[in-house]
């Protein structure tokens, strides 16, 4: 599961919070051959485990980590994983609670609630296309989903289980015994397997296939008018793309807009982990694909709308001492933010699927 | 003739540096230090002076033993890049347009309102500095548009070549402009808007840029965001039509200058390193039709630029990391013997 409140809050941190090791995450990853897992990934928008070999439209290959090939079998796996709450300490809290496929792949609440209705910090970012972020979590400290899946199981306010506790408790469960041996040839699980299932299965939660993917393709009439405009706005006055790049739409870096800086104690961000001034209040950079479904925004999931989020960029921000250059007065008409938010809700929307239903779970 | 002469109190001498080399062949020894961060550098072809890029000027040196140091041009304003650590910046980048001109990009300024100045200059020092205002010619600004949101700034560096020569810039980064100038009659003409490498390269930050030994290709250093690592590109473009033609993964953090060795031809990257100075320093990139493999030939404190001279010896630019107690400013420019 992505990154969730009260382990993006810092509170807990059971993952090692280890620097990025350029060169050797390069090494482990099959760079510039990124895997297309035909039969694996992919559909015509939001699929998963079970989906046609088909990348949805708009979407580059998949970054798949040598030591974690994707299969079938350990998709599988890893989606009852996701959806199972027998993974926290009261069997109260799956993965999929705070990163639900129904809302976006994120929880519909400013924060997420964890075991005993405990509230962290941050909003639950969206898991949809994590497949393709350099970073896990709002301040980016985990380098792959492996390192960012078993946080949030660890972490008190979340999920509240100790490792060894969670794989003592999914070894008594003869159905994920026998898969574990299947997939992973292993008699004793270990939290290892438990993190590679899951990213495995994350890796299939992909958003494409958008209006604006058809778009890009020549269908002019895929998006309305208005919705053209606001893509002209996006990536050009609105300097949304600035940001929001790529594919993915997202720079996966981190940047300071201001969100939360005017309250007494900002939430630092990134600079927790990179322990560098200027990455002071910044926080990184989400996907907008299917954003109209994962509100509320921002790290602090302080804005309930699109239109508000429009209006924050439309004002340059929040003004502190390291707000990003990217952020200034756009003055954007009425219009023009009415353009803008239309695009994102219709244009970057992918058609609804039901391929993330929650599956059965084994006994 | 009063000069503007101003000897160095610190080590002028080549000494050798505290740094790294991955070859223990490769020597590194400073030419100058005691500079205000340093971010540009060019050669004089025929009297062999190296203009250097500092805040606020920019400076003229006569390598030598000891080198000397004249302020070129001055008054300009100031910058700051950063948010922590932040630095105090000046004019940028430097190229020279024939032997009688010199090109300066501004980064003293705010985005919307910095020029490209150029001015005339001498084979031997000037009496007294040029300020930054009396340029020959003042390009741009090039302001908020529809080519630019916010309008362009920080010309980190220039390339020149027969027609025209380019300059990257860091104002819209939507769009990621590299300018264009043409050259008519020796003299410049309208900077504008000429590559939007963003959209191109899904990568911000058109900062390094050189021409292809054979003139052909432009090349370009995306430096990326500077709070990621190993997210540079190095992309070659055609300069006529500004086609992209080819574009890689550099493997580096932070590219800021390029150059190709005159005497091997060889292609060589100074990588800053926002993320973690340790890792920066100065590589060799071997380019082949399945990417770019860097190489690190010496471990600099961050470097910011770096130019060959005829003989192949080649002097980098580094803003440097002040020793703890110091006041002054820790920028220096070091030299490479002819070896690579």
């Amino acid at each position: 599961m992505n990154g969730r409140s009260a382990v993006d809050a810092g509170n807990v941190d059971t993952q090692s919070h280890r620097p990025r090791c350029i060169h050797a995450s390069r090494s482990a990853w099959t760079l510039g051959t990124a895997l297309v897992v035909a039969g694996l990934v992919g559909a015509a928008n939001l699929r998963g485990a079970d989906a046609p070999a088909k990348l949805p439209l708009g979407l580059p290959p998949i970054p798949v980590p040598k030591d974690n090939p994707q299969t079938p079998e350990k998709i599988a796996l890893g989606k009852q994983l996701y959806f199972d709450r027998r993974l926290s300490a009261d069997d109260s809290v799956s993965c999929a609670d705070c990163h639900d496929p129904k809302k976006g792949f994120s929880n519909g609440e400013q924060f997420a609630t964890g075991v005993k209705g405990q509230k962290g910090g941050r909003n639950s970012p969206t898991v949809l296309n994590a497949a393709y972020q350099k970073f896990q979590f709002w301040d980016g400290r985990a380098a792959t989903l492996e390192d960012q899946a078993l946080g949030p199981i660890a972490n008190p306010i979340e999920m509240s289980m100790t490792l060894p506790e969670m794989t003592l408790k999914v070894s008594g469960i003869g159905g994920y015994r026998k898969q574990f041996q299947k997939v992973f040839g292993v008699d004793k699980i270990t939290p290892a397997e438990v993190a590679k299932a899951i990213a495995s299965y994350e890796r299939t939660i992909l958003s494409g296939n958008s209006p604006y993917d058809h778009f890009k393709q020549g269908e002019v009439e895929a998006m309305s008018e208005s919705a053209r405009s606001g893509m002209k706005l996006f990536f050009g006055k609105a300097n949304c793309g600035s940001c929001h790049a790529g594919p993915n739409f997202t720079d996966n870096a981190f940047h300071n807009i201001g969100v939360g800086m005017d309250q007494p104690n900002p939430d630092v961000g990134r600079e927790a982990i990179s322990k560098l001034e200027g990455d002071r209040g910044a926080f990184k950079t989400p996907t907008v694909r299917d954003i109209a479904h994962s509100g509320p925004y921002m790290h602090d999931g302080s804005m309930k709308t699109l239109a508000e989020v429009v209006e924050h960029y439309n004002k340059g921000g929040t003004p502190n001492p390291w707000l990003d250059e990217e952020l200034f007065p756009l003055k954007l008409t009425a219009e023009e933010k009415a353009d803008l938010v239309k695009f994102m809700e219709e244009g970057l929307t992918s058609p609804p699927t039901k391929e993330h239903d929650a599956p059965k779970l084994p006994d | 003739m009063f000069r503007r002469f101003l000897p160095q109190a610190g080590a002028l001498l080549l000494a050798a540096l505290s740094v790294a080399p991955a070859s223990a062949e490769v020597k590194v020894s400073t030419v100058l230090d005691g500079l205000d961060n340093p971010s540009g550098v060019a050669i004089h072809a025929k009297t062999g002076h190296l203009f250097v890029a500092t805040h606020p000027a920019v400076l003229r040196v006569a390598p030598g033993n000891p080198a000397k140091k004249f302020v070129e041009v001055d008054a300009f304003k100031t910058d700051i890049y950063g948010k922590g650590p932040k630095y105090e910046i000046g004019p940028l980048g430097v190229a020279l347009l024939g032997e009688d001109h010199l090109i300066v990009g501004d980064g003293s300024l705010a985005d919307a309102a910095e020029l490209v100045r150029v001015f005339k200059i001498g084979a031997t020092p000037l009496e007294k500095p040029t300020a930054a205002d009396n340029a020959e010619f003042k390009l741009g600004p090039i302001g908020p548009g529809d080519e630019s949101a916010k309008g362009e700034g920080n010309f980190y560096a220039i390339a020149v070549g027969p027609k025209a020569f380019y300059v990257t810039s860091n104002g819209d980064d939507t769009k990621g402009w590299i300018l264009k100038c043409e050259i008519k009659d020796g003299k410049p003409g309208k900077l504008v808007p000429f590559i939007a490498t963003k959209p191109l390269v899904n990568t911000d930050a058109p900062v390094a840029i050189t021409f292809s030994p054979d003139g052909k290709q432009l090349v370009v250093g995306q430096m990326g965001e500077v709070n990621m690592a190993s997210d540079s590109q190095l992309s070659f473009y055609n300069p006529e039509d500004g086609k992209l033609l080819k574009n890689h993964a550099a493997g580096l953090n932070d590219i800021a200058g390029l150059a190709y060795s005159p005497k091997t031809g060889k292609l060589y990257a100074v990588d800053y390193s926002w993320v973690d100075a340790k890792n920066g320093g100065l590589f060799r990139l071997d380019v082949t039709a399945e990417g770019v493999k860097a190489e690190k030939i010496v471990s600099l404190d961050k470097p910011t630029a770096l130019v060959f001279d005829k003989e192949g010896a080649l002097y980098i630019t580094l803003f440097g990391t002040a020793a703890e107690g110091s006041k002054g400013p820790a920028g220096k420019l070091v030299k490479i013997a002819p070896e690579l």
